[in-house]
């Protein structure tokens, strides 16, 4: 079985080519995230593997709840995913659309865990040093979490800086261990 | 009550803490996808590099051996049962490496080098890759020591040399092992260390190879590195690796070291089992397009090294180093013609076949004169023993010859008779009990005996006794005759003369 993101990447891909043809990179990131949310919906989503729909049916299901927000290549995209059956794929497709769109636009979506609140002023510290090692554009999203008991831990798609006091009693444990 | 570890002295804590880098750095995680029968594949980990240990929670670490488009396929070192889906893997940056030393003599390890034997931890200051590639031609230099495995059939007629990589090669039951074994006590005492790695073998039969070299005081000059049969795949795949940078700490430091891999055979199976389980296409007998790579590389690492080479690694001057390696493959229903063992018999520099029939019928060591071989063990045979080893090999080669066609003939000439007995004899005196290898003067008195006709009067069913009683008697009225050939191996006029009166004083005096 393929992976999931290995069958998305060419629809994300075609969506994206698609976008910056008609210069409506955002339009189309705005298009997808309605319509994956939409899909994400419990009910929707048993519409969506339904066995006795037409893919035709599945798939207008989803563009008329969009109603107005598509406009025509975006209903055209999901018919053409709901004939391939691939409208379990939307998510996925999302996540490499806008992994595509950062890449163009030289941005890097980062999140920022902390133990406590950070204040403008430390969130604009980080993201300069940020953007010093990263070499491109940072958008910075923060959240806390309280075990880390101290420190940051920053993640930017694969890479992870683990910064917390909680990474660091980790690692003194493993070191009295061995 | 709890109890305090010995880990626990504060001074060892402290240092501990000292050395502690809490710097954070950047790595590289992924996610666990899907964990199935030690196969993890991972989600992320971009940076990945083959071959790269991974960390997984709690202390778990994995082998990256597919990279993937969208994911990696890892197999986990040691249990996989704590390891669940969603839970972060880390890159680590390092290639997995074992602990080698002087330390390590004497110890059980498993193939991550950790001791299994419950004697304590391995104070061991270095570490080696598990994965070398072997030193190249320029560092290599020709095999002319012997390394001698105390069988009198071995040593005369398919002699092993230092650096030489000898398969064992033979049915379940024929005495693989214990020729490994022995060959490996005959080490005591010679300088060389061994390694035994132990492969897919139940935890019994390791149990007991420990014993035995307990017992034959071996262990002091041995290592063995057990991977067994309820050990996952990736530990057998890896253990000959493991135990290989073990001997190559020796091969490093200009010494001389001998591997055996009990067996590969089985290393081959848990290697095809890891690359079906990450989907690589199978190929003839299901094993991976790789299968090959695997014992060559392997292999290849035992080697004799010329001195410019002991002094750019390690330092020491004017020594060279070597590893020879006993590789040995179990085949079925003596099929030599099956996948692997055809790859290791050209991999190798010889092989020694051991048959069922001839071990039913009481030969043993159940080695196959015929068809065993040494293409490079001549040039390192010691010089008394190549010169009286020459008429064994054709006297064998002749009697089965001769053996065959009399059968059908019920009147042969006396010559043909005379032949035939002699090869008996000759036959007859191979044999070998286990666990005692000879000496190079023993055996060269042994072969002489039989060379110049002592044995011509002497009942075939009698010539073990005549041996033993003749070795005891030589040990005991003629040590320094036996010390200096054991000493000079040479072979000339005076030991010639020396040996014909020891044989002559004994069959006046003696009775067996």
């Amino acid at each position: 079985m393929a992976e999931l993101t290995t069958l998305a990447r060419p629809y994300a891909k075609a969506a994206f080519a698609e976008a910056v043809e008609q210069n409506a990179l955002v339009q189309w990131s705005d298009m997808l995230s309605i319509a994956t949310q939409f899909a994400a919906d419990d009910e929707l989503a048993q519409v969506l593997v339904h066995p006795s729909l037409t893919a035709e049916q599945q798939a207008t299901a989803l563009t008329d709840l969009c109603g107005d927000k598509l406009n025509q290549a975006g209903k055209n995209f999901l018919m053409v995913l709901g004939e391939n059956k691939r409208l379990t794929l939307l998510p996925e497709i999302v996540a490499a659309f806008e992994e595509l769109k950062a890449a163009q636009e030289h941005a890097v979506d980062v999140t920022v865990a902390s133990a406590f609140e950070l204040t403008d002023a430390q969130q604009e510290t980080l993201s300069q040093a940020l953007k010093n090692k990263l070499q491109c554009d940072v958008r910075l999203t923060s959240e806390v979490d309280q075990t880390l008991v101290g420190g940051v831990i920053i993640r930017a798609g694969d890479l992870v800086i683990d910064g917390s006091v909680r990474g660091k009693l980790a690692k003194l444990a493993e070191a009295m261990d061995s | 009550m709890q109890q305090l570890n010995p880990s626990e002295i504060s001074e060892i804590i402290k240092k501990r803490i000292d050395n502690l880098d809490v710097t954070s750095q950047a790595q590289n995680e992924g996610t666990v996808v899907s964990v199935f029968d030690g196969i993890v594949r991972i989600h992320g980990l971009a940076d990945v590099m083959y071959g790269e240990m991974i960390e997984f929670e709690g202390g778990k670490y994995g082998l990256a051996l597919n990279l993937e488009r969208d994911s990696v396929g890892a197999v986990v070192l040691g249990d996989y049962k704590s390891i669940a889906e969603g839970q972060t893997a880390k890159c680590t940056g390092r290639i997995l490496e074992v602990p080698t030393g002087e330390a390590l003599l004497g110890r059980v390890v498993d193939a991550l080098g950790n001791p299994i034997d419950g004697k304590g931890p391995i104070e061991s200051n270095t570490t080696a890759p598990v994965e070398r590639v072997a030193p190249g031609v320029i560092s290599r230099q020709g095999v002319d020591q012997p390394l001698e495995t105390g069988y009198k059939s071995v040593d005369s007629m398919v002699p092993v040399g230092r650096g030489q990589r000898e398969l064992i090669i033979g049915d379940r039951q024929t005495g693989k092992s214990a020729m490994a074994i022995d060959a490996i006590i005959n080490q005591k005492g010679t300088g060389v260390k061994c390694v035994y790695v132990a492969i897919g073998q139940k935890q019994s039969s390791i149990a007991n190879v420990v014993r035995k070299l307990e017992e034959h005081g071996a262990m002091e000059h041995t290592i063995i590195v057990a991977a067994g049969a309820s050990d996952p795949a990736s530990m057998l795949y890896l253990a000959p690796y493991a135990g290989c940078a073990m001997g190559e700490y020796f091969l490093d430091q200009g010494e001389d070291a001998l591997i055996v891999y009990d067996d590969l055979t089985k290393q081959a199976w848990a290697y095809r089992q890891i690359s079906l389980l990450l989907k690589r296409p199978p190929g003839r007998e299901a094993y991976p397009g790789d299968v090959f790579y695997l014992h060559s590389r392997l292999l290849e690492r035992a080697c004799r090294v010329n001195p410019d080479y002991v002094k750019n690694v390690s330092g020491v001057e004017g020594k060279t180093g070597s590893l020879t390696a006993l590789p040995i493959i179990e085949t079925q229903g003596g099929d030599v013609s099956a996948f692997v063992p055809t790859n290791v018999i050209s991999i190798t520099d010889g092989q020694i076949f051991l048959e069922t029939s001839l071990f039913n019928a009481g030969i043993r060591p159940a080695m196959n004169a015929g068809i065993s071989v040494s293409r490079v063990g001549g040039a390192a045979q010691t010089k008394i023993i190549k010169k009286l080893g020459g008429g064994i090999r054709l006297a064998l080669a002749q009697y089965r010859e001769l053996a065959a066609f009399a059968q059908f003939a019920s009147d042969l000439d006396d010559a043909t008779r005379a032949q035939l007995e002699y090869g008996q004899r000759v036959t007859e005196l191979m044999k070998q009990k286990q666990y005692a290898p000879m000496s190079t003067a023993e055996m060269g008195l042994s072969i002489f005996a039989a060379n110049e006709g002592f044995l011509d009067d002497v009942e075939v069913n009698k010539i073990g006794d005549f041996e033993a009683a003749l070795l005891s008697y030589a040990n005991s009225e003629f040590a320094d005759l036996m010390a200096q050939i054991n000493v000079k191996g040479d072979f000339s006029k005076d030991i010639s003369a020396g040996l014909k009166e020891l044989l002559e004083k004994f069959k006046a005096t003696q009775a067996w």
